[in-house]
């Protein structure tokens, strides 16, 4: 993925050059299956299904925001096939980006971080413009977009954002990082893989958390304080559906 | 215009659990009771089922089961004198909805307070001396003993199963319980939880100090249970999956196990689900409510609801806010000083410590809501408090209910965010890690109260209820005091990595959990110039018109709250029986 080859991203190019052609998406798991991967890493790969949510040039900083923040290693595969692309694009396309549960009435005003986000947007809007925002500065500093930075360019810009250096005059891209990005990258990591990340449990798997069905009144005394046997081999709600 | 529906004998707004208590008593002796509450029935979609329940995103993070904020949020300030803000996606506490309320998805942690709670002011002043308690603290006795609350607190322990150690049957200290417990009348009505290990490592350390740790009580079955009434609760599973989450293997506590399916069968007894209530209807001249509005959430109509009895058991801040609204009782001035309504609005003060043994399996995930093992040496006025500055304290231990991954993964201070080396300190203390941590107690501060919000109003046109809140002085004291305390246990457990020993430190933060225990608001209280309801939980300017939860009481201590507002619950109960055949101040 682009990451790993800074300059090109095959994703995105494909998608280009497809974008004139029908059915787009449904050819574009052809290409994620072919993707290299890291040597050493987990041999399965998130099927691609697609994105609801996402264009093209939106895909392609995702993917390389999560590839950055997800390298692949001795633990997992690369982020997009760990299938946390998905899962930023099934949440923000979903009842969640859409602000469900969110107040969102006016007036408006900023105020101290403890108060939470104080923004008009829903988080699907808010997405957008802080991706764009980033895009922007990583255009100032690089005269390339996101996704064609290396990995060390690009990590470095995140972790500027993260701890709020990096300034643009629309939108503070520290709380975009850490209040909306930061903890979908966590949730893509740790949920259920029904949602699309985790692909394969492989975090789970990664932490020797054994997640269903849990019913633990045995284990809870023979493994009191012992490895437990299952936590290598987790299953989802996927497999009790 | 609102349709008047007929009258009826008791309504009470909201059904979740001191609803559910009240109506308990109240329908065993046939007087008709009628519940409004906002939310639905859980009990059979995807949050009460197997593989569905056990979906963190879905529960947890994205608060599946909570109040919706886009209808109903609450705003917040730190002090008077800054300008305030609309919450508008709460993490800090989460109020419930629903059949059965908060207490569906609550951990199961069932405290008793301690025996001087309901007394604390005479407790410190007569300890420490009248000018002990500071001119900025409302500390108020709350006009009920303990003793008055026992036979309560052990009708609601046998009727939710709470397994525990006694510590105090009948003013004799019991081995492995307790020590500073109040004299309970009986035994807990299950055996205690199994120890998880990080339980096992802190009860060592403790013991190792000179302290006297113990299994905290909880509402989650250790077995099969039949309770007083014949409803029943199958054994808990230690999945981990309590606190925001629906038990689907019916083996916590909660009203919708116990009371809902039971009133259901009875003939006095109505729920009217999706009843968003929206004000007391009250007549001042003749100091009565005459009943309640609400809105059918299936049809958008507006009813007028007529009741001889309006019973409030709607959580701290509807509670609060309902009387605001239509002008029950003075509201508070803190410039003042006086008016009442709400006043003494606390929380809770949270500190913790993290623990890391590369060599010990602490398997998070083999836990429940209940599994913690605590000590109580320097919760509230336990230990001498000449000279520290401070009033209150914390019980501290050991309380790993879950392991599950989104929310629940300790890692050294110091790691990256993300990267390989993210995971792989991930991998590596997942199940080797544990948080040492102390519930403090939050007492009043004339500058943390509730009053209503004319900048911002919620999805039916109301102000929203504003909070004036941070952690004053004295809180931050204490947390900084007791947090050295956890510190020390933390130090005598030798673990690998220790994290850092602070305590908390303003201002109150809406982005993180920290635990839905906002206490006050409406207090209780025998002098009706500090006072919302009287010890009886009775309206001053309302004969008939009670109050019931935590928004009764005058301060916050250092435990759970559900203990002593399901005893208060159940009293008020049988004090409505005895209102109903003879209507006066009680
Ligand atoms: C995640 C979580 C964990 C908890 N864990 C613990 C614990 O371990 N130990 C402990 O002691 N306590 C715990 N609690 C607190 C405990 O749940 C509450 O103390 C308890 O439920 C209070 O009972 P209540 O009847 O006052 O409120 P609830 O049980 O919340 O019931 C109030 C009901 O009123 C309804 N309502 C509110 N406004 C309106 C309106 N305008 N119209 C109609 N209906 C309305 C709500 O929908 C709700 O159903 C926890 C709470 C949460 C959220």
């Amino acid at each position: 993925m682009s990451i790993e080859d800074p300059g090109k991203s095959p994703r995105r190019e494909f998608l280009k050059q497809a974008a004139a052609l029908a059915g787009a998406a449904a050819v574009a798991g052809t290409v994620a299956a072919v993707e290299s991967r890291a040597a050493g890493a987990p041999a399965e790969t998130a099927p691609f299904e697609g994105y609801e949510f996402f264009g093209p040039d939106e895909a392609a900083f995702v993917e390389a925001l999560v590839n950055v923040m997800c390298p692949a290693d001795q633990y997992t595969p690369n982020g997009v096939d760990c299938g946390l692309a998905t899962f930023f694009d099934r949440q923000l396309g979903g009842a969640f980006g859409q602000g469900k549960g969110r107040y969102l009435r006016g007036p408006w005003n900023q105020g101290p971080p403890e108060m939470g986000l104080q923004s008009p947007l829903t988080p699907a809007q808010f997405f957008k413009v802080g991706l764009n925002a980033a895009n922007e500065v990583s255009m100032q500093r690089h005269s390339k977009p996101f996704e064609q930075l290396s990995p060390a360019q690009a990590n470095l810009l995140l972790h500027d954002i993260q701890d709020e250096h990096v300034n643009t005059d629309s939108v503070s891209l520290g709380s975009w990082f850490n209040s909306l990005v930061y903890p979908l990258f966590v949730q893509a990591c740790f949920s259920d893989p029904m949602y699309g990340g985790n692909y394969n449990k492989v975090f789970w798997k990664m932490l020797g958390y054994p997640g269903l069905p849990a019913t633990h009144a045995l284990d809870m005394v023979q493994y009191r304080g012992k490895p437990y046997p299952q936590a290598g081999n987790p299953k989802s709600i996927l497999d009790f559906s | 215009m609102a349709k008047t529906l007929p009258k009826r004998s008791v309504v009470i707004v909201g059904g979740g659990l001191t609803a559910g208590l009240v109506a308990r008593q109240l329908t065993a002796q046939n007087i008709d009771v009628l519940v409004l509450e906002r939310g639905v029935d859980h009990r059979h979609g995807a949050e009460s089922r197997l593989p569905t329940q056990r979906d963190e995103l879905r529960w947890s993070t994205r608060q599946g089961l909570m109040q919706d904020w886009s209808v109903q949020p609450y705003s917040l300030r730190h002090n008077r004198r800054d300008p305030s803000y609309p919450i508008r996606w709460m993490s800090a506490f989460l109020p419930g909805e629903g059949m059965g309320g908060a207490a569906n998805h609550w951990n199961g942690q069932s405290w008793r307070w301690s025996e001087y709670d309901p007394a604390i002011r005479t407790r410190y002043e007569s300890r420490y001396g009248k000018a002990f308690i500071p001119a900025n603290m409302p500390l108020r006795d709350w006009g009920v003993s303990y003793a008055q609350m026992e036979p309560y607190h052990d009708l609601f322990e046998k009727l939710f199963g709470v397994a525990g150690q006694a510590g105090n049957l009948r003013g004799t200290i019991q081995p492995g319980g307790n020590p500073f417990e109040g004299p309970r009348s009986n035994e807990y009505p299950q055996k205690p939880l199994e120890i998880t290990e990080a339980g096992s490592i802190f009860k060592s350390a403790a013991q190792s100090l000179g302290f006297k740790p113990f299994p905290g009580p909880a509402a989650n079955s250790t077995g099969a249970y039949t309770n007083p009434d014949g409803q029943k609760l199958g054994q808990c599973q230690y999945c981990g999956h309590c606190e925001r989450f629906i038990c689907e293997a019916q083996a916590k506590g909660t009203p919708e196990v116990l009371l809902y399916p039971m009133l259901l069968q009875r003939k006095s007894f109505e729920i009217r689900l999706r009843a968003h209530v929206l004000g007391v209807n009250y007549d001042a001249q003749a100091k009565r409510a005459t009943g309640v509005r609400y809105v059918d959430l299936v049809t958008g109509k507006e009813y007028v609801q007529p009741a001889d009895v309006v019973v409030l058991g709607a959580f701290t801040m509807t509670n609060t806010r309902l009387l605001l609204l239509d002008g029950i009782g003075k509201p508070y001035d803190p410039g003042t000083q006086t008016g009442v309504v709400g006043r003494n609005f606390c929380y809770q003060t949270l500190s913790g410590v993290d623990v890391f043994f590369k060599d010990r399996w602490i398997n998070p995930f083999l836990a429940s809501g209940g599994t913690t093992t605590v000590i109580d040496e320097f919760n509230n006025d336990n230990f001498d408090h000449s000279g520290l500055g401070f009033l209150g304290g914390g019980s501290i231990g050991a309380s790993v209910t879950n392991g599950r991954p989104i929310a629940s993964r300790a890692v050294p201070a110091g790691t990256p965010r993300w990267g390989t080396e993210w995971k792989a300190a991930n991998a590596a203390w997942y199940a080797h890690a544990f948080n040492v941590w102390a519930q403090g107690s939050c007492y009043p501060d004339r500058e943390n109260f509730l009053d209503l919000d004319h900048a911002y109003t919620d999805a039916y046109g109301q102000p929203l209820l504003r909070m004036t809140f941070d952690f004053r002085d004295n809180e931050v004291k204490m947390s900084h005091w007791v947090t050295q305390k956890i510190g020390a246990i933390a130090k005598a457990m030798r673990p690998d990595i220790m994290g850092s020993v602070e305590g908390l430190k303003p201002s109150f933060d809406t982005r993180v959990y920290q635990t839905t225990h906002v206490t006050g608001g409406t207090p209780m209280g025998a002098d009706p110039a500090h006072s919302v309801v009287s010890p009886h939980l009775q309206h001053w300017d309302a004969q008939n018109l009670f109050v019931v939860g935590a928004s009764v009481y005058p301060h916050n201590s250092g435990f759970n709250p559900t203990g002593p507002l399901a005893a208060l619950a159940l009293r008020l109960g049988d004090d409505l029986i005895s209102y109903a055949k003879r209507p006066r101040m009680l």
